[in-house]
């Protein structure tokens, strides 16, 4: 799990707090002013996202993180992931797999209800597998997580067996997710419109309102008796009711944050974190989210980078440290891998993207971008080597589409003509969906080391009919490929990691990827929040454990 | 009759150039009812929910239907947000309209007071005076709104800088709208001040024996708001669009930030609802202007 860190400037000034406390309360520790309180009961949590306001609340429609977020507080899944990658006992507590991989059994807990009185049993998780695969529910990221299950049979009301199409060395980690969180049967069965206002889960909190465009009201479990096996304590929450808003501007949502009128916030840019570690009532929650790395893919499947010079060339003219470190004032850590730093698996190679702008031009000179036109771009047979990079301002937080204008900068020097185009989101897919793109930024989130395959088997180079692909780096290696498959299904986890690491080196050589940093999520909580963690699955923050202290 | 026939046309065209607008633009309308671009939807669910829809229609047939349904009054279904458009957009017109008419409101106060102030004040005044107003009228909302926050929750922490059920959650947003407009006013009112002041009428006035304070609030400031008032109208069509960056900065439900949301993700019925309902507003505006100007200028109740 992400530790819950203190900005490097806050221990001095809590020193300076306690120490006035002690003057104050005449040398007896105020036991207010320390984190080591015990838990109090009641109060409301005012959370404000930055994120966009979910469509349905039910993740297994869709499929998005702003679903996870607040599907984390009443949804429940299967199996969780504890901080050092280890799955964990949840819904589940204990789970095994039939020699040929293909027969899993999963035995559930005993006497778990829904909030709506329906008991979790072993017809409900078949029920939840059976909405995620109905292509009426429209799941897309559940729908990708269990697509090697074929059936789902009743062994016992509290034993649940999936038999697969092929091994699945992901299956754990993908039921890790909310978006694959058990909801009650007697809930499914309503509308879809009737379930996206307010699914029904066994979590510590439940939906009591949403005013669309205003706000979702979660109430706490009083019956609840199902945590995951990392939580801090049993029993039901400690917070009466959360009131989870959205504001999407930064600044406003800071100082939301800053005057009181809400507890926590997310999507924290670099500059607010900053100003954060300044004050001594704000506390920073870094969660770098699982899944892919922020990285620059480069598509090798046209010209330019077709070539693999030209790849290298692009990656030596790139001064990512630089702009990493002016962008992001040290908020961000600079990443040499395809997987975020949570990933277990993950290979990280800082010998392969050094700054090296001589070297680039020498790679470029190789390739035969010899010429140079009026503007200083090289050029190769009269066509300038120019990339097109589309960027999606949805995705790219301000900072880092500053980031890409440096690095268009420091490109240029060496002669590529990096052509930025800010697109919104539905522009910016259908650009990538009719390949026109040399070079593009996309976020991946997704528990375990298995998003390799996602992003880099040449079957994610066709784009689906909806336009959606995401090997946009267009790797078509056939070993890569077979690896890839292998590891997907061996049940044998240190040849699983070595089948992993050995293709990450096949893409990280061969320069399909500049890595930049894990994929950032900053929370910023105020100091009367005691309590909060975010889950080592897919980062998001979970409240139950969370109370206050006003 | 002449003008409910503009109405309609200017209502129609407005929904045809939304809706091809809307359509051309890369990006799949299908993909907003499964959760937004990108959730990767299976291509199958995709499939359904275009055949439900009616999006794997051609073009034309989609706008014959779009524009039939909206003949009878429906506004249809947002893809998004899986409610009925009318009622949605009622629900938010409330705290737009509320916001753009105490905008327009304190913009005229700031104008009319900045106008008396500085046509009185000699050079250094109307110097003064002129500065302001141009400098008002240059800000931008999201400037404006960004500074504000700044000064009054974060420095001073008197004011919610997010919307609020209260009052006081409107100031902010309020100001933001009515300071750049207030400096557009305040430019007009002014240069129609001081060619009031020098009109024959007030010569005559004076000649009466009225006092200059009297002179100038009863005749000079009728005189000097006709091209105020004839403004509103368009100012109007300001504020709306102003609402979009001032709702989504100060997170307050209203049409503006719903139609944000909706382009984003090119929920078409949506962003039709949205700019009908500007549009008729817009229209309704028109039409209330012309009867204030009738109010304030006599020249034009005896014609």
């Amino acid at each position: 799990m992400p530790p819950l860190v203190h900005h490097s400037r806050v221990p001095r000034s809590l020193v300076a707090v306690a120490t006035l406390a002690l003057l104050l309360t005449g040398c007896s520790a105020s036991p207010q002013a320390t984190e080591s309180t015990a838990p109090v009961s009641g109060g409301t949590l005012n959370y404000a996202s930055g994120d966009a306001e979910p469509t349905c609340l039910d993740p297994h429609v869709g499929g998005n993180y702003p679903q996870a977020l607040v599907g984390t507080q009443f949804l429940e899944s299967l199996v969780s992931r504890d901080s050092a990658g280890t799955i964990i006992p949840w819904l589940a507590s204990s789970w095994s797999q039939s020699a040929d991989g293909l027969a899993w059994d999963f035995t559930l807990r005993e006497n778990v209800t829904f909030t709506d009185g329906t008991p979790f049993d072993a017809a409900a998780v078949q029920a939840n597998i059976a909405h995620v695969q109905d292509p009426k529910t429209g799941s897309s990221t559940g729908y990708l997580a269990v697509r090697k299950v074929v059936s789902t049979s009743v062994v016992s009301p509290t034993v649940v067996r999936l038999t697969l199409s092929e091994p699945d060395s992901a299956l754990l980690e993908s039921l890790s997710q909310p978006w694959l969180a058990m909801e009650s049967p007697t809930a499914l069965a309503r509308s879809q419109d009737e379930n996206c206002a307010a699914p029904v889960g066994t979590g510590p909190f439940t939906v009591a309102s949403w005013v669309k465009q205003d706000a979702i009201t979660l109430v706490r479990n009083d019956a609840y008796t199902s945590p995951p096996a990392d939580a801090a304590h049993t029993g039901p929450a400690y917070l009466d009711s959360i009131v989870w808003r959205f504001i999407p501007d930064s600044a406003s949502r800071y100082a939301a944050l800053q005057s009181g009128a809400v507890d926590v916030i997310d999507n924290a840019q670099p500059d607010t974190i900053v100003q954060a570690g300044k004050s001594s009532t704000i506390r920073h929650l870094d969660a770098p989210r699982p899944g892919a790395s922020n990285r620059i893919e480069l598509n090798s499947g046209r010209a330019p980078f077709n070539d693999p010079l030209v790849r290298e060339a692009f990656v030596r003219a790139s001064d990512v440290d630089s702009a990493v470190a002016s962008l992001f004032q040290g908020t961000a850590t600079r990443s040499f891998s395809a997987l975020s730093s949570i990933e277990p698996l993950g290979v990280s190679r800082p010998d392969l993207f050094g700054y090296d702008p001589e070297a680039a031009a020498t790679l470029l000179d190789e390739a035969g971008w010899t010429g140079r036109d009026s503007d200083g771009y090289r050029t190769k047979g009269g066509v300038r080597l120019s990339v097109v990079f589309p960027v999606s301002t949805n995705q790219s937080i301000p900072a880092e589409q500053s980031l890409f204008e440096q690095l268009q900068a420091t490109a240029k020097a060496v002669g590529f003509d990096v052509v930025l185009s800010p697109l919104d989101l539905s522009a910016w897919y259908t650009a990538l969906g009719s390949n026109s793109y040399d070079a593009v930024s996309a976020p991946y989130t997704k528990v375990g080391p298995d998003v390799l395959r996602t992003l880099f088997d040449s079957a994610g180079i066709v784009p689906a009919p909806s336009g959606y692909f995401a090997n946009h780096a267009q790797v078509n290696d056939p070993e890569v490929d077979a690896w890839l498959t292998e590891a997907s299904q061996t049940a044998d986890a240190p040849k699983r990691a070595a089948l992993y690491a050995q293709a990450q080196n096949r893409v990280l050589e061969g320069f399909y990827v500049l890595p930049l940093y894990d994929q950032q999520n900053h929370y910023l909580l105020s100091s009367v929040v005691s309590g909060t963690r975010a889950m080592p699955t897919v980062s998001t923050p979970t409240f139950y454990d969370a109370w206050l202290n006003r | 009759m002449a003008r409910l026939g503009g109405a309609v046309l200017v209502l129609w065209l407005v929904a045809t150039v939304t809706f091809f607008a809307m359509r051309l633009v890369p990006g799949d309308p299908a993909e907003a009812v499964l959760g937004g671009p990108g959730s990767q939807t299976s291509p199958e669910a995709l499939a359904a929910v275009r055949a439900q829809y009616g999006l794997d229609q051609p073009l034309p047939v989609q706008y014959v239907a779009e524009l039939g349904r909206l003949v009878t009054g429906d506004l249809g279904r947002s893809y998004a947000l899986r409610v009925p458009v009318a009622p949605l957009l009622l629900g938010q017109l409330g705290g737009t309209l509320l916001l753009a008419v105490l905008s327009l409101l304190l913009a005229w106060l700031f104008a009319i007071g900045l106008a008396l102030f500085s046509t009185r004040a000699g050079r250094w005044g109307r110097m003064l005076g002129s500065g302001l107003e141009i400098g008002a009228a240059a800000l931008p909302h999201f400037w404006l709104a960004s500074a504000l926050i700044v000064v009054f929750s974060s420095w001073l922490g008197v004011l919610p800088p997010v919307s609020t059920p209260g009052p006081a959650g409107l100031v902010l947003p309020v100001l933001t709208l009515a300071i750049p407009l207030a400096g557009f006013l305040g430019q007009l009112m002014r240069e129609s001040m001081l060619t009031a002041l020098e009109a024959p009428f007030v010569v005559s006035a004076r000649a009466r024996g009225e006092s200059e304070g009297g002179i100038r609030r009863v005749h000079v400031l009728r005189h000097a708001s006709l091209p105020g008032i004839s403004l509103s109208g368009w100012a109007f069509g300001s504020l709306i669009s102003g609402a979009v960056v001032v709702e989504t900065i100060f997170a307050r439900p209203g049409l503006g930030r719903t139609l944000l949301n909706a382009v984003t993700v090119r929920d078409v019925p949506v962003v039709i609802g949205v700019v009908l309902f500007v549009a008729a507003a817009y229209i309704l505006m028109t039409l209330l202007t012309d009867v204030a100007q009738r109010i304030a200028d006599p020249r034009l109740r005896r014609a």
